[in-house]
């Protein structure tokens, strides 16, 4: 049992890694990133290809991360600014649209430039004993790197100007560049910090499993699903979001098969929805 | 009458000239009919996402939905094919206009639509993976033989889909032309005004979501049987809500033969890409930020607006009535004549009013 | 110390400030009255770059202020506070105060002194969130946020908007309060008696174009020239209400 709740968390942590992401870009930009998943795939596979080219693993990582987060910082200085040019709804479309041919493109770039390429980090031992629990010494890699970025990123929130700013441009935009904040340039560093926590998503996928260049496409709409569940503009409730569908696919996966998971955890989003239209929490910051 | 019904009609004929336009190869009729289809879909997407801003990304679903059902009835129930058509077409509607009905009483906006009709996708998706007693899971059915018969006879196949093509754009102008199409173009800008004006705005829109969704079941039993095989992933999001997305945008939304010139379009691109292989998927993304950046609001419109222009200079160059001078009536005249082009205003950053908000404050 | 020059701006193709020359002299309230659609809002926007002007010039103490991005013309000492004042519904009074400071971090504790000071009731609801103060206390909030970045001139559409008379004077002695301590403020009013009876300086603003421009007193002590361009002439301002002194 406990381990079914462990594994939920860590599952859901994960998940939140990559969901969070989506709900910086919406809440800064009014755009729905629907190349995320690829951001992630980008970190994932330049990771794997330093790893190959006898990289150590500490700075394969953070290379890796380092290029998913300047992917999105080249797409918010180009095609993005096509979006941000416009207003509501406009923007959402047009973003939608960008977005989108862009994952299109960025899979078959993989697909063509690194069709073999998988991301695997493999811990030293396959399973710890603690307190007597048996654990995936993976499951911590993930918990931990996980826990660590999320310590980092509420820090960066509560504690720097720029994210007291980031927080409030969510809110009102107007009124963040009423008390003269650089709307822009906020907006530039959020798309950075977005493909950051795709990177260390891509991480954690390596750490569990296995990230393959064909992923992006699912990354992304589980990422755009869990965000929209959890209040598209509301961090907590992502966080809190990506957990509980976490913990509900650890509970399937243990009892049902594949198919009726996937079915399931489906459902229990649009339960959700259906319940809390908003999202879970959809007012808090 | 006979003016307005031109565009359809025309569009007909170019249609039914096809088949003999291919010489009756076979590889011609199917991306015919494979184009046909998804102009279908994509007429269906217009009424549901361009007509009243429903956002529904489970088209491929509903499609499957009707081609499983419809083989299903046919073959394991012995049902008559017209009959099992219908069964499939009504009960494609009634799920169609179930998910509109909730999303409204939910007060889902476009997004969140979205989001659920593509969880709605992958659920279905993965049921017809699960079950695979009825549906025989990932490998698929074979369809040949099975209803009408159409998959032993491609030109009749052809000119059937066109047939519902037809009359799905015919009914489409119909609509549009009815007291009902103000009505829609009002709920497109802007729903709260048009519930203001005494418009109902859930009728609408579940009425727009069952006739819609009844098209695409139809057309999904249709080509159940047009095809002869049916799978899992040939309804999946990127088989058919994709490209009935892209078609529609590019075409125009909320344009007649909008989606018709976009799902041509398309396949014109799908052909030209294929012979590239492994390059196929990234010469779509990148036509497509490419075209979007170009035709922001589709192929139809933009045509529309260089013919209209064409037409005002003509209309220019005749000469002016005597009389006529003094100052402009409309002070929207006078900026152009006035002002150098110094600069044309652009809400920055943090305008909350958009550069296309028409009340001045 | 702010001076507009042949200013044109609007939406689209619609113009809806004409040609508007003004000039706010420093340590002063200047007033802009006018109709709703008179353009008040627009010109503000235009003035602080969140629109961009077609034609014109605007100049804070000598510099060139128009074109310049709205977070930069904070930075230079010009706040707005907009008629819906854009506050952050979430956030609580004390984190809007620490936002408003986001360009004067420095001034922070003591602009929040002076803030606390002036609207005491803010104090009392440090905690509070935005949502869920009075309509009163959420202008006061929107002008205390924009005073923490520590302005030289505030510009005020409309703060008498949805404001019950006795809090509207209440607001106006306020302002007051703020002319002495040095800040010069531009408001843009439909409640012509408060501004008129506040302000030093007048324009008012007739679809888009400056119809009058002069000292305030001018317009007050007469009716003909009030009738002219303000509509019927004023009676004597009620007890208690802004205007009374």
């Amino acid at each position: 049992m406990t381990s079914i709740v462990l594994d939920g968390l860590v599952q859901g942590l994960q998940l939140a890694l990559l969901s969070v992401g989506v709900v910086f870009v919406y809440g800064l930009g009014g755009v729905l990133n629907l190349a995320h998943g690829q951001l992630a795939v980008a970190g994932g596979l330049a990771v794997a290809i330093l790893r190959s080219a006898r990289w150590h693993p500490l700075l394969a990582s953070t290379a890796g991360v380092v290029v998913a987060g300047s992917l999105a910082l080249l797409l918010d200085r180009t095609l993005l600014r096509a979006a941000y040019a416009r207003r509501g709804e406009e923007r959402l479309l047009l973003g939608l649209i960008l977005t989108l041919g862009v994952s299109f493109a960025l899979d078959g770039f993989y697909a063509l430039g690194a069709p073999n390429v998988a991301l695997t980090l493999r811990m030293p031992s396959p399973s710890l004993e603690i307190l007597g629990v048996r654990v995936r010494t993976a499951s911590l890699a993930v918990g931990g790197l996980s826990l660590l970025t999320f310590a980092v990123l509420l820090a960066f929130l509560r504690g720097t100007r720029v994210g007291q700013a980031i927080r409030c441009i969510i809110q009102n935009e107007v009124g963040a560049v009423l008390c003269g904040v650089d709307v822009e340039r906020v907006r530039t560093l959020t798309l950075f910090v977005s493909g950051v926590l795709a990177g260390v998503a891509a991480l954690a996928q390596g750490f569990s499993s296995f990230l393959g260049p064909e992923m992006g496409t699912e990354f992304t709409i589980l990422a755009v699903i869990v965000a929209v569940v959890g209040g598209v503009r509301s961090l907590t409730g992502t966080f809190l979001a990506s957990l509980l569908l976490g913990l509900v696919n650890s509970a399937l996966s243990y009892t049902v098969g594949t198919y009726l998971t996937w079915i399931v955890l489906l459902t229990v989003a649009v339960l959700t929805l259906l319940v809390r239209p908003e999202g879970l929490l959809a007012y808090w910051p | 009458m006979l003016r307005a019904a031109a565009p359809v009609a025309i569009t007909a004929l170019l249609l039914v000239a096809v088949p003999a336009l291919v010489g009756g190869s076979s590889y011609g009729l199917r991306i015919a009919s494979l184009t046909v289809i998804v102009a279908t879909y994509a007429v269906a997407f217009n009424l549901l996402f361009g007509h009243t801003r429903q956002l529904f990304l489970c088209i491929g679903a509903l499609a499957g939905g009707g081609a499983y059902g419809f083989v299903l009835l046919v073959r394991d129930l012995r049902l008559a094919p017209p009959l099992a058509l219908a069964v499939v077409a009504v009960g494609v509607a009634a799920f169609g206009a179930f998910l509109s009905y909730v999303s409204i009483r939910r007060g889902f906006g476009v997004l969140f639509v979205g989001v659920v009709t593509l969880a709605v996708s992958i659920m279905f998706h993965n049921l017809l993976l699960g079950l695979r007693q009825y549906t025989n899971g990932e490998t698929g059915l074979a369809t040949r033989g099975v209803g009408f018969g159409l998959g032993n006879a491609p030109q009749e196949g052809y000119l059937v889909l066109v047939g519902v093509l037809v009359a799905a754009l015919a009914g489409h102008q119909a609509l549009l032309r009815s007291r009902h199409g103000l009505a829609f173009q009002a709920l497109g800008e802007d729903e709260l005004s048009a519930a203001l004006s005494g418009i109902d705005v859930t009728r609408y829109k579940v009425g727009a979501a069952a006739v819609a969704s009844g098209l695409i079941g139809l057309v999904g039993a249709l080509y159940a049987d047009v095809n002869g095989f049916i799978s899992p992933s040939v309804f999946a999001l990127g088989h058919v809500d994709i490209p009935v997305f892209v078609a529609l945008l590019l075409g125009g939304m909320r344009t007649l033969l909008g989606p018709v010139v976009g799902a041509v379009l398309f396949s014109a691109v799908d052909e030209v890409v294929r012979p590239f292989g492994q390059l196929t998927v990234l010469t779509y993304g990148t036509l497509m930020v490419v075209l979007f950046l170009l035709f922001r609001e589709g192929v139809v419109p933009a045509v529309q607006r260089v013919l209209l222009r064409a037409w005002a200079r003509r209309l220019r160059a005749r000469p002016t009535p005597p009389g006529v001078e003094g100052e402009p009536v409309a002070y929207v005249a006078a900026p152009r004549t006035v002002l150098p082009p110094e600069g044309r205003n652009t809400a920055s950053e943090g305008g909350k009013a958009s550069a296309r908000d028409p009340s001045p404050r | 110390m702010l001076v507009v020059q042949g200013l044109w701006a609007g939406y689209d193709d619609v113009p809806l400030v004409h040609d508007v020359h003004l000039a706010v002299p420093g340590r002063g309230a200047t007033a802009v009255l006018g109709a709703n659609g008179a353009g008040k809002t627009t010109l503000f926007r235009a003035i602080v770059g969140l629109l961009r002007p077609w034609r014109g010039t605007v100049r804070f103490d000598g510099e060139l202020l128009s074109g310049h991005p709205p977070h930069e013309v904070v930075r230079r000492g010009v706040v707005y506070v907009p008629a819906e004042r854009e506050l952050f519904p979430q956030l609580t009074v004390a984190q809007h105060l620490e936002l408003g400071a986001y360009c004067a971090p420095g001034l922070f504790r003591s602009g929040l002194e002076r803030v606390y000071t002036l609207f005491p009731r803010l104090a009392e609801r440090k905690n509070q969130r935005a949502s869920t103060l009075s309509g009163g206390e959420q202008q006061m909030l929107a002008i205390a946020r924009a005073l923490m970045a520590a302005p030289r001139l505030l510009l005020l559409d409309e703060p008498s908007t949805g404001l019950a008379p006795r809090l509207v004077a209440e607001l106006y002695r306020q302002l007051g309060t703020l002319l002495r301590e040095g800040v010069t403020i531009l408001l843009a009013e439909q409640h012509v008696q408060a501004a008129l009876h506040f302000c030093q300086q007048v324009y008012v603003l007739k679809d888009g174009r400056i119809a009058y421009g002069g000292p305030a007193g001018a317009l007050r002590g007469d009716p003909e020239l009030y009738r002219t361009y303000l509509g019927q002439a004023p009676g004597p301002p009620a007890p208690g209400g802004p205007g009374h002194p």
